[in-house]
């Protein structure tokens, strides 16, 4: 699944720990998303997209 | 088994698995000390025999405990990920070697072992996991 993350954190010019620490998640957590080795959940997903302030479409999409 | 010291998980999971080991280490020294000098028989025997496997438990239970408390949903994933690699190495060696047992004359492995050997193999799965996802 493909995601923005690194883009939106690097607007509001967050590190993967400012983001991990929002999340209440490790910076592995955030690495391994960000990167695309790992799919959070949907309550993870939520989490994402009310730090963010968007919708959970606007940060993933399930193109390859 | 992944750490980092910023995880209340984590270190409650230490505290507990230290806790289980220590109490590992004051049964069993005792049992064998007892079985050594007195040779005790029946009841006592089988009681003495089963004591230091409590703590055992205790630190699967404290496993338990621990996956049931990470918040962290991916670093409970690595983690239920290394133990099942220590399970299904475990199962796999032990399976091979029963049947080597069986139809050779390879040496009766201590079932005691079996325990070691499953944490040797959650090591090895560790850092596989933690490869694949570095």
């Amino acid at each position: 699944m493909k995601n923005r993350l690194r883009v939106l954190r690097a607007e509001r010019e967050w590190s993967q720990a400012d983001l991990a620490e929002r999340l209440e998640v490790s910076r592995q957590s955030v690495n391994a998303i960000e990167t695309g080795k790992y799919d959070p959940s949907l309550p993870l997903a939520f989490k994402l997209a009310r730090v963010f302030e968007t919708t959970i479409e606007a940060i993933f999409s399930d193109e390859n | 088994m992944i750490c980092s010291t910023n995880n209340p998980a984590q270190r409650r999971f230490f505290y507990r698995f230290a806790v289980a080991m220590l109490l590992y280490m004051l049964l069993l020294v005792p049992a064998v000390w007892v079985f050594v000098r007195f040779r005790p028989t029946g009841v006592l025997a089988y009681a003495l025999a089963v004591l230091p496997a409590l703590a055992i438990i205790g630190m699967l239970v404290v496993i338990g405990l621990y996956l049931s408390e990470e918040k962290d949903e991916f670093i409970r994933n690595m983690q239920i990920q290394s133990l099942l690699g220590g399970m299904g190495g475990t199962l796999s060696l032990v399976s091979v070697w029963g049947l080597l047992e069986n139809f050779t004359h390879v040496r009766r492995l201590d079932l005691f072992l079996v325990y070691p050997i499953f944490w040797g193999f959650v090591g090895i799965s560790t850092v596989i996991v933690w490869l694949r996802y570095k």
